[in-house]
């Protein structure tokens, strides 16, 4: 519609405005334009999907953070973390004789109030940070641009070649830069991004308890928190706990909190607005422009390069087995239940039942054999899934940890528990760190919500006055040494490694191939053709007609196995053979079991 | 409080437009004297020498009761709606030079016959005359007719408020649409300025009833038709009247509000006049007013001779019902002024009616400039807490047998009752309704069914006697595990109206009932409710009833049958209501269910709280081929198939509710001839139903106890489908559901007839019997073998004896061992250790 008359990226809001008065010059009330766009959306979409363009926005992190000018186009990834209401501003105003919008932007200072003409539109408010649990390579995507542009800031155009450059010299270093490996999630976000190679020693890595990362969540400061100002959108779409990535235009509230002396009579101090806390700690803001939910093949770099054919999803899965055998001491069903876990994804939820969960409770783990097995277990599973996170199960974490997710009245926010997880996260809790002791009202509260999450996939949100719960999606990985019954999990598996081998090195190219083998294929649809559901229904019966103590959860949870199996396969429909293959394993599992 | 407005002034001008007239009133909500307000509305004419707008009547001051610092409101509306100048705003924006914009507006109305408010279709004389006609001739509808000749109901309203000297006027909002629907809408989107004449109207009145009255009285609107969520406050409800339901979370401290500002010059002592607040602000006086003095800046706040008015924020949170999936509470502020002040305290479920404002925000307190961003809040006009716990405790009795019109805060509109009533008339609505009651657990149909009639519950009736029977229906579940008695449970727990889950492990009894706490800062004995006081006129699901404590489970007899909790304790002496509905499951003792012991070992339960179950279910996994196909097919279907489809004709969990409370709330089905009859003849056979003939046996079937089950389950049954009658078929149907769940909880294993013995005494009559036959059989042998006096006989060879004289029964040592010492308390036998001696 228009051609690039002016720079989206470096001043959208003049592009915005300019839209808003060629809309208005045309003839439109600015009243039209309520909750409505007026033509600015197709603008950036235009320049950023059509024209390609997206990539040369800069991601919002910490290292961008430092040099990214007010008013300029940025993109931020991140999991809405709290929902801050409406808000509402001068969407329009008449200034002189020409109508001027304030549409994503919050400059307009100049006394607004002596124009008799407003139009009060509203905006909503997220609160957003970055995704829980968020690996290494998974987030070096996004970032890696950046770090490189933020030498020279003064010219824009030389700004923007030079991230151009970067682009380029990103996808060379990319097979490398994947595999930054780092203990601590802290740690995490320290890039290291000047030290690609191409492969690295998994035995390399300090000697660390698996589950010993700090269990702080990011605070505020030392990666951002984005307050995302959305505009025109229905409530639906977008939910607490979804990952988006927005772009939209870069503010920050630098204004300090109003001085409440002499105004004590205004509003605000009743309590402190929720703005003006955020505002005191300068949280960067974000206009959204245009938004877009991520999913977990998001995260992976190489996506495009690799066709889903049959032969390769059979390679795949060949290797991963492979490299999960030798993971968990060349035990074999160990290493097919763990692949079905890392497949498993809720598809449905009837009343209280979560359909497509699959928690695996790792028996027979001393605290000996899991600094062996559990170590290489956790850096592996921070290698394979983009979001992984894990609690150390100790009497003192129960009593102390926050769990879950609270509102903090004072603050007017909710304070994230280590719970409130972005869908498709993977937890590992390592119970094996468990001695005896007391739980107090914490500890007790704290174990209710993690079997909460691992029976029925829902988190209690504390909001003081009532409780709420949340449908979470989370794989659980359970490490114990006898049956966890904390956590009852769908699946209770004893380990018996047979050999301890020494870490093998693992290519870059296999690690982005299993990543994007485990992103695709729990994906997939999945049906079942109704001879196999006759056959499927007569096991099924007989099995509890021979045990009756087998009831509905087991049934689920061979059934989901049985999906699993045939979608780690890429197959869409459950076939015979991977049925009989789940009862194979079954029984395998039973007889180690008794 | 006191105002010194003397009520002449309104009298004088009872009607005139005149500006004085108009703005007195008003300017006293605040109870801000008069003095001041005309004082103040004296310079504004003076300013308003120069735009005629100020001419017009409805541009008073402002309107004080929603006189927040910066409240008023910006110019929101675009220029057609802008009705800046009229009641409730100061003519000008916030900040601007006075006057400027208003003068077009003033024109305008200078020219019009009929005064209308600015911008809007309201004339002032027609709305006025609205209102007096109806604050003088609504009349109820029930009052209508025969006392045509007494005051309407808001004429009696204000006498009363008169007489207790009262500040407020509580008006329905409803009896406004009913007599004005025009009004109604007027007062809807211009509540400022209708508000406004409102209280104009009314202190006309009440100077007029009463010249020397002082107070003023306000209006207050309340039980609006409509009421909005927070989430679906947008900027076109902005200055329109709303209504909200939420929680307050949050008070604020109460901040005195400066309303008059009294100043003293420090170099002569001389005060000057109260200065109003005018838009926030206080204009201090730069210079002595005193002829004489004039001394520069030297005037001080005198803070004794300032007034002050009450005002507090409060904090609104939704309440979890009205928060969409994926999606965290919204809030709102409040603004509360006067009377109103701690009104609702934290955690209270209130709804509030007021006007929905914005105000700009200012950048800093010295600045005039403002951001482009608005605070909103709700001007709070009235406040009413929907949590009617309390109020429905105290004459909770008298309610039961009445209808309760009043009880719930459901509310129901005519096309929404229709639609359940529709529902109501298919033929298959109970089972319709017993399919959509948790519709992911396979079969129990019988026990849903029972279920049912708990949620729906039967009449609770109170005697003039004194006497009371509950309607509430008491379920027991027993049942092997994995049997999802615990989702059933949980399923009725999100379902009933106040429903409380908790786990009988867990449970105390004083966390059940009720217990006494010493508060910790004024160390006073307060009474805190447990969980059965909670679900007063609810559900409670208490899990893992046999895990619970001997104790605790002994403070559950009082409640399940007088429907109260007795509290000694602590100086305190209390009985507290708990009408609820026990739902309780539990574990057999073996945790899987032994068929060859009785009910009552297996539950292992003091049958005395056993029999104040109305229906007890045994839930038993049988090895049955058919529901394991019926198990496996449904969790296939729930995991290849879109559940959503799978389960189609059920009723979603909110028609469900709405469905409930409706029936609970509104039907009270009364016993028919024809039921009573069948009642009184399936009872009697009952009874006689173990005394069949060719059996000797005398067994126990039915007890009264039962005759009030069946009448609370028929109640239910035919509230089900909205029936005031029980009909005949609805009491068959609660002998088959008794009978379904009797027969499988008081089966006798040793005959097979029902035998409600076994729930009341533990003991079945054919085992009773088997016991004296053995106690007999001993004596015989004892009197033979033994000699008075003679050698002892060890239990073992006694034991021999009775297995070789009857083949008949099994005879277990421990089975002796009660024959003896049945013996023993007879005096005939004496018992040392293993050996027995004849006395």
């Amino acid at each position: 519609m228009v051609g690039p008359m002016y720079d989206c990226l470096a001043n959208p809001l003049g592009a915005i405005r300019l839209t808003f008065e060629k809309a208005v010059g045309s003839g439109c009330e600015p009243s039209a334009f309520d909750g409505k766009d007026w033509g600015a959306l197709d603008v950036f979409r235009e320049f950023l999907v059509d024209q390609g363009n997206l990539s040369q926005v800069p991601v919002l992190n910490s290292e961008t953070l430092k040099w990214v000018q007010p008013n300029t186009l940025v993109r931020f990834r991140g999991m809405v973390q709290d929902m801050l209401g409406n808000e509402f501003y001068a969407g329009a105003y008449k200034d002189g004789s020409g109508w001027r919008t304030n549409k994503f932007g919050d400059d307009s200072q100049q006394p607004i109030d002596s124009s008799p003409d407003v139009r009060v539109w509203e905006r909503r408010l997220l609160y957003c940070v970055p995704v829980p649990g968020l690996n290494t390579w998974a987030e070096s995507e996004a970032a890696s641009e950046a770090t490189v542009t933020s030498m020279d800031l003064t010219s824009q155009q030389r700004d923007k070649r030079q991230r151009m450059d970067a682009e380029s010299m990103d996808y060379e270093v990319c097979p490398g830069s994947n595999i930054v490996l780092e203990d601590s999630p802290s740690a995490k976000r320290m890039r290291e991004d000047g030290h690609p190679s191409l492969s690295v020693q998994l035995s390399d890595l300090k000697p660390e308890g698996p589950c010993s990362s700090t269990m702080m969540r990011p605070e505020v400061g030392d990666s951002p928190s984005c307050l995302v100002k959305v505009y025109d959108t229905r409530e639906s779409e977008l939910k607490l706990n979804d990952i988006f990535e927005f772009v939209g235009v870069f503010t920050i509230e630098s204004e300090p909190v109003p001085a409440d002396d002499g105004d004590d009579i205004d509003l605000t101090t009743g309590f402190r607005n929720d703005l003006v806390h955020l505002q005191a700690n300068k949280v960067p803001c974000l206009h959204c422009i245009v938004h877009r939910k991520l999913a977990v093949s998001d995260f992976l770099r190489s996506s495009p390069i690799i066709e889903q054919s049959k032969h390769v999803v059979m390679n795949t899965r060949e290797s991963l087995l492979r490299h999960l055998t030798m993971l968990l001491g060349n035990d074999g069903v160990a290493a097919n239940y763990m692949l079905l876990h890392l497949l498993s994804k809720i598809h449905a939820r009837v009343d209280n039942v979560a359909v497509g969960k699959l928690s695996l409770n790792l028996t027979c783990l001393s605290k000996e054999a899991l600094s062996v097995f559990g170590v290489q277990l956790c850096n592996a599973l921070r290698n394979l899934l983009p979001f992984t996170d894990s609690i150390p199960l100790t009497v003192n974490y129960l009593n102390t940890a926050c769990l879950g997710p609270k509102k903090d009245y004072q603050r007017n926010r909710l304070i994230g528990g280590t719970l409130q997880l972005a869908e498709g996260s993977h937890l590992t809790i390592d119970e094996t760190q468990l001695e005896t002791g007391t739980l107090n009202s914490v500890g007790i509260e704290n174990a209710r919500l993690l079997k909460d999450l691992v029976e029925l996939q829902k988190v209690e949100y504390d909001f003081t006055y009532y409780k709420m719960e949340m449908a979470a999606d989370v794989q659980l990985l359970v490490l114990s040494e006898g049956k966890s019954n904390i956590l009852p999990a769908d699946i209770v598996l004893p380990v018996r490694p047979s050999d301890v081998s020494r870490p093998e090195v693992v290519s870059a190219e296999a690690l982005g191939a299993w990543r994007w083998y485990l992103a695709t294929m729990r994906t997939l649809s999945h049906t079942i053709e109704s001879e196999i559901q006759e056959v499927v229904e007569k096991d099924l019966v007989a099995a509890r007609q021979a045990d009756r103590r087998i009831g509905s959860k087991e049934f689920s949870s061979l059934l989901t196995m049985g999906r699993l199996m045939s979608l780690s396969f890429g197959e869409t429909t459950l076939s015979l053979e991977h049925w009989e293959m789940v009862k194979e394993l079954e029984k395998l599992r039973k007889e180690r079991i008794n | 409080m006191a105002s010194d407005s003397s009520p002449a002034r309104f009298n004088n001008t009872p009607s005139s437009p005149d500006d004085s007239a108009f703005s007195s009133p008003i300017g006293d909500t605040i109870s801000s004297p008069a003095a001041g307000t005309s004082r103040r509305n004296k310079r504004g004419r003076g300013r308003s020498a120069a735009t005629p707008a100020y001419d017009t009547p409805p541009h008073p001051n402002n309107h004080p009761r929603f006189a927040g610092s910066e409240s008023t409101p910006t110019p929101l509306h675009n220029a057609s709606n802008s009705r800046r100048g009229h009641g409730g705003r100061p003519p000008t924006p916030s900040s601007t030079s006075e006057g400027a914009p208003s003068s077009e507006a003033g024109d305008d109305m200078d020219e019009a016959a009929p005064t209308f408010v600015w911008g809007t279709n309201i004339s002032v004389q027609e709305v006025k005359s609205a209102i007096q006609m109806f604050l003088k001739n609504f009349r109820d509808a029930q009052s209508q007719g025969a006392e045509i000749y007494e005051d309407g109901k808001y004429m009696k309203a204000i006498h009363r408020v008169l007489e207790i000297e009262g500040e407020w006027l509580d008006v329905d909002a409803h009896d406004v649409f009913d007599y004005n629907p025009e009004l109604y809408g007027k007062m809807v989107r211009y509540p400022l300025e209708v508000l406004a004449i409102f209280d104009i109207v009314l202190m006309d009145m009440v100077s007029q009833i009463n010249p020397l009255f002082e107070k003023h009285v306000q209006v207050r609107i309340f039980n609006l038709k409509g009421s909005t969520t927070m989430r679906n406050l947008n900027p076109s409800d902005i200055e329109k009247m709303v209504s909200l339901k939420g929680m307050v979370i949050r008070c604020s401290a109460i901040i005195p509000e400066i309303r008059e500002a009294t100043f003293r010059c420090l170099v002569c002592g001389y005060f000057s006049d109260p200065i109003v607040v005018d838009r926030g602000r206080i204009s201090e006086p730069t210079l002595c007013l005193k002829q004489e003095c004039q001394a520069k800046n030297s005037m001080t706040l005198v803070h004794n001779r300032c007034r002050f008015a009450d005002k507090q924020i409060v904090r609104l949170q939704e309440t979890p019902d009205e928060i969409p999936e994926g999606g965290t509470p919204h809030t709102v502020s409040l603004l509360m002024h006067d009377k109103l002040v701690d009104a609702g305290k934290p955690g209270d479920r209130v709804e509030v009616t007021g006007i929905y404002r914005a105000m700009s925000v200012r950048l800093g307190p010295t600045q005039r400039t403002v951001k482009s961003l608005f605070k909103t809040y709700i001007d709070c006009l009235h406040i009413k807490k929907t949590d009617k716990s309390r109020m429905v405790a105290e004459d909770a009795m008298e309610i039961d047998s009445s209808t309760q019109k009043h009880d719930e805060d459901v509310e129901f509109d005519e096309a929404k009752i229709e639609r359940l009533r529709e529902l109501s008339k298919l033929p298959d609505i109970y089972d319709r309704l017993t399919r959509s009651l948790a519709p992911n657990i396979w079969e129990l149909d019988d026990v849903k069914r029972g279920l049912l009639c708990q949620l729906f519950g039967g009449n609770a009736l109170k005697l003039p006697s004194g006497a009371s029977f509950r309607g509430d229906i008491n379920i027991l579940l027993v049942g092997d595990p994995g049997t999802s008695k615990s989702q059933l449970l949980q399923y009725i727990h999100k379902l009933s109206p106040r429903g409380i889950y908790t786990s009988g492990r867990g449970s105390s009894a004083v966390g059940l009932t009720a217990y006494v706490s010493r508060d910790p800062e004024t160390k006073e004995t307060v009474l805190e409710s447990g969980a059965l006081v909670l679900s007063d006129r609810g559900i409670c699901c208490i899990d893992e009833f046999d895990k619970m404590s001997e104790n605790a489970r002994s403070m559950l007899h009082e409640v399940m049958e007088q429907q109260t909790v007795s509290i000694a304790k602590a100086g305190i002496i209390a009985t507290l209501n708990a009408r609820t509905s026990v739902l309780a499951c539990a574990n057999p003792i073996g945790s899987r269910y032994n068929p060859r012991l009785s009910v009552i070992d297996n539950i292992h339960l003091p049958p005395t709280l056993l029999s104040r179950f109305d229906l007890i279910y045994l839930i038993l996994d049988k090895a049955d081929e058919q529901t394991d196909k019926h198990l496996a097919r449904h969790i296939v279907s729930l995991h290849f198939e879109d559940p959503e489809l799978a389960q189609q004709d059920v009723l979603d969990i909110a028609t469900l509710t709405a469905y409930l409370s409706y029936a609970r709330n509104h039907i009270n089905p009364q016993l028919s001839d024809e039921a009573a009859e069948e009642l009184t003849r399936g009872y009697v056979e009952m009874r006689r139903r173990g005394n069949f003939p060719g059996s000797s046996k005398k067994v126990i079937t039915a007890t009264p106890r039962q005759i009030e089950s069946l009448i609370r389950i028929s109640e239910a049954l035919a509230r089900i489908r909205f029936s005031e009658t029980v009909e005949k078929h609805d009491v068959t149907e609660a002998f088959r559901l008794l009978e379904v769940a009797m027969q499988q909880s008081a089966t006798d294993h040793a005959t097979g007839t029902i035998d409600m013995d076994l729930i009341t005494t533990g003991v079945s009559a054919s085992e009773r019997m088997r016991r004296e036959n053995l106690v007999i059989s001993t004596r015989n042998i004892i009197m033979e073998k033994l000699q008075l006096g003679g050698p002892s006989m060890r239990l073992l060879e006694i034991l021999e004896e009775l297995k070789k004289q009857s083949s008949a029964f099994e005879v277990h040592l421990h089975d002796l061992r009660n024959a003896i010492a049945t013996l023993q308390t007879e005096g005939v036998v004496a018992v040392h250790g293993d050996n027995v001696k004849r006395v």
